[in-house]
């Protein structure tokens, strides 16, 4: 656990395609074989590296961050290169890992023009959500976010279709909005969490600094609801007063990103006019940054708001579910149908995190990453078809499955896995979601409600492929489609394999995710207990810088590891299984 | 009449001033006595004279912070970094230039000697620490910039900019040379730090002097940083300037000013009610980041869609200099103009100081690049026309010069604050001084009003990278400066974005503001 190797493994995947993008920087333009060999051989190796940082993740481990890496950076303001991962970030980045060399040939021959940019753009893309995904400073993760928008935003606008800019330019701005919002949070939450002289960027610092003030507020509001917040310590009053507007500037920003039912307008329009790839990259890994965000940083920094607010997101997220499916039953454009389905899947996600149950919490990641497998495998295939055709509408096609059976059947095992048939990923997620809903203190009717969702999605799913599949062919045009070619097979056949063995073997993938969704669990309702007793478990273990002076990289993981109390009680079972029974709820 | 008997030391904070004079004046003799046309050593002198005032007040911005020349002048980290940030806008400036005007075969000694001159005024302005002096230098840094505006006096534009900025501005400086004269009637001094304290005894006596004073030297310096609503010379100003020019006065002449209005009001606050200085601050801050990027989203033109963004960004600094002067109790409740600090409030003097001056920095590196892409990208034929330097000119870009396109793209996010840019961390560092004293409210109408902002920046982004280039587009013209002077501040606006490695540590010296 402790070699030079581990803690420099995330620095490796992070930066591995910025050094990859330099190289194709330097290839001459016209080059377009070498452009996109170079690039996928590159995604191939950084896909690589993110299975060594699973390998060297240790799912047993009571350190909630591993693989960690910390070197001064802003020193003045407490800002450090801080990048680690714990099950949720690792299972992230190993999905953002697979889904680069697919990206890569679902457009190799779909791009023609500006190949280099293209290329470079996906590459930098890649670094951002890779450093998004691990950083643990707060600011660097900022940072990472925004440099996110940057190559996306050029991903839609050059490569896209004919509205390309006005979709380009509403996304950008929309996600900037709450973005820069949050920012402004975050410094009053800087500010807050620890006095002049040790304050600082870093998770630990953030949300170690603010538990007392938390279970200060909570216990104050659950003795005097309607009180005015005379008697509270400062910080506990500061956030008596301003908390809810700041956990509202973080939910905004995410919210934006996911994105949750009213603020989801951007969406359709960025995924219609996206090229294949950025349709791919958005589902498949930019949405996850808004759920991220919230179990990582809005519900955790903000206990007692975010169970202020629960029912509101919970309604927001079940709005969300169905409303999305209702727009699917409603569209004729088939990329359009992909993106609403987007709406609503991310609506089970969002359920999953506001229920504050394992389950829940659980089935939310796992549905995070089985939304990138199959709306990216969707966005793919359709891809393919609209590269032969040059056409989004569902009237446009109609008795394919004659003329290409095996991209119907590939078609089929995706739609499967998107409407959650059993023996799929999709069943797995969206089980768990719905019963950590049922388990949760939200009324029964959440689940109810978000459970017809699933019926919906079926729906809908299934209307579409019988238009687009059977029936009688209609179109001359569809006649001499041709099927699959050996490279549209490479890129479909690996989204097909992760959708049967995330959906028949899950537990190992599971295993990862657990120990993270129980700490989300145990931060979301910490504020709420009573003793010190789930204390450890909440507590962000804090990483020292190198000592000052020291070559920034002077071997950080010869450092004695922080110090872990073992406690009793804290020693979990070797393998949780998601039958076990949930721990009772805590008193409200 | 006895001369006083000077320390060396005494003079450090003048020498970097002094190189720039020095150079200025040898660029001028070497016009007289030039015999060949060649005049491309003049821009590696002017830049040369430039670098060396750089390095001297680079050397001084370590000194203690202390009065100097009798209590005529300060030296302190705060105007001495000022001086090292005016130099390098200077140096990239007059890299600009070379290229420029020898397009325009309009390369003159007199064109480099008034850059200097200028930046000799700015560097001068800011350590000026008794009124007559400030408005000596005041005046030396404003009719060179004239001078420079109208420079390419041929065609309209240039004529009728330098005589609107003359007039605005010699207005301007009869303003506040009336208000220094009435706090000179009140309190009987000149030398900043005597009307400091002499102020309250005089406010007690003839508050309506004092008043009238200070708000004229107010309105003064407004006009100088164009603060809305002081801002109307600006973007006719800065169409009609040389456009390195341009971007010299959007980044040297405001650092200049803005440090000689933070220390003439922080010397003279001592004297009076901190709150009414906070209000007018926030009122100003208010209007320039909000008017400031409203008017610049309907602009087609470039050069003055970043007229109008100058503006805003003064309104950003601004806000950092009301963050100096909140009141120290707190308001009841959030408000535009209260500071609430969300826990008990340290010193946010340093804080602000250190803001301002990366502010500065990084809006020097990103200004110049912007201006100087645009300089490169103008055609001597479209002139008369009138739309040099339109949003058309930028289409397709990408297509033709990738790199070019690259580096404006950089400036345009930097100034829009996208990390990872410079303009992003400057921003940073302002508003959390800002939210640190507690001005909630304008902190989040700057932020918002910065969000309206990245449209016009972005949509300089989109011509560039997503129209197809005309038929005629410009062909920039190449010249090994001006590629320097690009890269130079392409390579920093993102580098001090990412790594601003011991850039932020020195500025945290600059708390040692004299007075403070």
């Amino acid at each position: 656990m402790n070699s030079i190797y581990d803690s420099r493994i995330l620095n490796l995947v992070i930066f591995f395609p910025l050094l990859v993008a330099a190289l194709v920087a330097l290839l001459p333009r016209d080059e377009k074989g070498q452009i996109r060999a170079m690039t996928f051989a590159g995604m191939l190796i950084s896909m690589v590296t993110t299975f060594l940082a699973w390998v060297g993740f240790d799912a047993k481990s009571t350190t909630e961050f591993q693989l960690t890496y910390r070197a001064e950076w802003l020193a003045d303001i407490g800002a450090s290169y801080h990048v680690g991962v714990d099950g949720l970030g690792l299972t992230l980045i190993v999905l953002t890992g697979i889904l680069g060399p697919l990206v890569v040939l679902s457009s190799w021959s779909f791009v023609q023009e500006r190949v280099k940019e293209f290329h470079i753009a996906l590459l930098v893309l890649q670094t951002a959500t890779y450093g998004a995904f691990a950083a643990i400073d707060v600011l660097l993760f900022f940072i990472f976010f925004e440099a996110v928008l940057v190559p996306m935003y050029l991903l839609v606008g050059v490569w896209g279709s004919e509205e390309r800019q006005k979709a380009a330019v509403k996304f950008f701005l929309y996600t900037m909005v709450g973005s820069v919002l949050m920012l402004l949070a975050l410094f009053a939450l800087y500010f807050l969490a620890a006095p002049a002289g040790s304050r600082s960027f870093d998770y630990s610092t953030l949300y170690n600094g603010l538990m007392a003030a938390n279970r200060e507020l909570a216990v104050y509001l659950a003795a005097n609801p309607t009180g005015d917040g005379v008697g509270l310590s400062p910080v506990a009053a500061a956030l008596f007063r301003y908390g809810p507007w700041l956990f509202l500037a973080f939910a905004l920003a995410f919210a934006i990103k996911v994105p949750m039912f009213p603020l989801h307008t951007w969406l359709p329009d960025a995924h219609v006019q996206a090229p294949v790839a950025g349709s791919m990259m958005l589902a498949g890994v930019m949405l996850k940054l808004g759920t991220y965000g919230f179990w990582r940083f809005a519900v955790p920094l903000f206990p007692v708001q975010a169970r202020e607010y629960q029912t509101l997101f919970a309604t927001l997220s079940v709005i969300g579910i169905v409303y999305g499916a209702l727009m699917c039953l409603a569209q004729r454009d088939i990329k359009k149908l992909i993106a609403y389905s987007s709406v609503s899947h991310l609506g089970y996600c969002m359920l999953g995190i506001f229920a504050f149950t394992t389950e829940g919490a659980t089935g939310s990641a796992y549905q995070m990453l089985n939304h990138g497998v199959s709306t990216g495998a969707l966005f793919l295939l359709f891809g393919f078809l609209y590269e032969r055709r040059h056409a989004r509408l569902m009237s446009e096609y109609g008795g394919l499955a004659k003329v290409v059976p095996v991209y119907t059947t590939f078609f089929l095992v995706v739609t499967f896995s998107s409407i959650a048939v059993p023996g799929t990923n999709g069943f797995v997620g969206e089980f768990l979601v719905l019963l950590g809903t049922i388990k949760s203190n939200l009324p029964l009717g959440f689940g109810v409600l978000a459970a017809t969702g699933v019926i919906l999605g079926a729906a809908y799913m299934l209307w579409m492929v019988q238009k687009v599949f059977f029936g009688q062919l209609t179109h001359q045009e569809n006649l001499s489609l041709k099927d699959l070619s050996g490279r549209e097979l490479g890129a479909a056949i690996p989204f097909v394999v992760l959708i049967l063995v995330m959906g028949l073997r899950p537990q190992p993938i599971l295993d990862v995710i657990n120990p993270a969704s129980e700490r989300f669990v145990a931060r979301a309702k910490y504020a709420q207990g009573k003793g010190a007793d789930d204390l450890e478990k909440v507590r962000v273990q804090v990483k020292a810088l190198p000592p000052k002076n020291a070559v920034a990289d002077a071997r950080p993981s010869m450092a004695p590891p922080v110090a872990v109390p073992s406690r009793v009680d804290f020693q979990r079972p070797t393998r949780p299984t998601i039958m076990q029974p949930a721990p009772k709820p805590v008193a409200q | 009449m006895t001369i006083p008997d000077f320390a060396f030391s005494e003079f450090f904070p003048v020498l970097p001033a002094a190189v720039l004079l020095l150079g200025g004046v040898v660029l001028m003799l070497s016009e007289v006595f030039l015999t060949s046309t060649n005049r491309g050593y003049q821009a590696v002198l002017a830049a040369f004279a430039s670098a060396v005032a750089g390095a001297v007040a680079f050397h001084n911005a370590f000194e203690p912070a202390r009065l100097v020349l009798q209590g005529f002048a300060v030296l302190d980290p705060f105007s001495q970094w000022t001086t090292v940030m005016v130099s390098l806008g200077t140096f990239l400036a007059v890299l600009l230039s070379a290229g420029f005007l020898k397009h325009r075969n309009a390369e003159r000694g007199e064109f480099y000697a008034l850059l200097l001159f200028a930046a000799a005024g700015m560097s001068l302005l800011a350590l000026s620490a008794e009124f007559i002096t400030l408005f000596i230098n005041l005046e030396v840094m404003s009719i060179a910039t004239y001078a420079l505006t109208s420079f390419l006096r041929r065609g309209p534009r240039p004529a009728e900019a330098g005589f609107k900025y003359f007039i605005l501005g010699a207005f301007a400086a009869a303003l506040l040379l009336y208000g220094a004269a009435l706090l000179y009637g009140a309190t009987g001094a000149t030398k900043l730090v005597d009307v400091g304290a002499g102020l309250s005894a005089a406010f007690a006596q003839q508050p309506a002097l004092v008043y009238a004073g200070l708000g004229l030297v107010l309105v003064g310096f407004a006009f100088k940083v164009a603060a809305v609503p002081f801002h109307q010379w600006t973007p006719d100003v800065y169409e009609g300037a040389p456009t390195p020019v341009t971007a010299l006065m959007s980044a040297g002449v405001k650092a200049a000013a803005f440090v000689a209005l933070v220390r003439v009001f922080l010397l003279l606050g001592a004297g009076i009610d901190r709150s009414l200085l906070f209000t007018v601050f926030s009122v100003l801050a208010l209007l320039s980041m909000v008017g400031g990027n409203l008017m610049a989203l309907p602009q087609r033109n470039v050069k003055r869609m970043l007229a109008y963004s100058s503006i805003a960004h003064a309104g950003y600094m601004l806000l950092g200099v009301a963050a100096l002067f909140a009141p120290k109790v707190a308001a009841s409740e959030p408000g535009l103009f209260a500071a609430t600090p969300l826990i008990a409030p340290g010193d946010v003097a340093p804080l602000v100081f250190k803001g301002l001056l990366f502010y500065i920095l990084g809006y020097t590196v990103t200004s110049l690049g912007a201006f100087g892409t645009i300089a490169a990208l103008e055609r001597r034929e479209d002139e008369t026309r009138g739309n040099t330097s339109d949003l058309e000119r930028f289409a397709g870009l990408a297509q033709r010069k990738p790199g070019w396109a690259l580096a404006m793209a950089a400036f345009m996010l930097s100034l829009g604050g996208v990390p990872p840019t410079v303009g992003f961390l400057g921003k940073l560092f302002l508003f959390s001084a800002a939210v640190d004293a507690g001005l909630l409210g304008l902190a989040v109408v700057g932020i918002l009003s910065s969000v309206a902002g990245v449209y016009f920046y972005l949509r300089v982004v989109v011509y560039m990278f997503m129209r197809p280039a005309p038929a005629d587009a410009p062909q920039p013209f190449r010249h090994w400066t001006t590629e320097l002077a690009l890269v130079t501040s392409a390579v920093a606006v993102v580098l001090l974005g990412i790594v601003p490695g011991p850039v932020t540590e020195w500025f945290s010296r600059a708390g040692m503001i004299f007075g403070q």
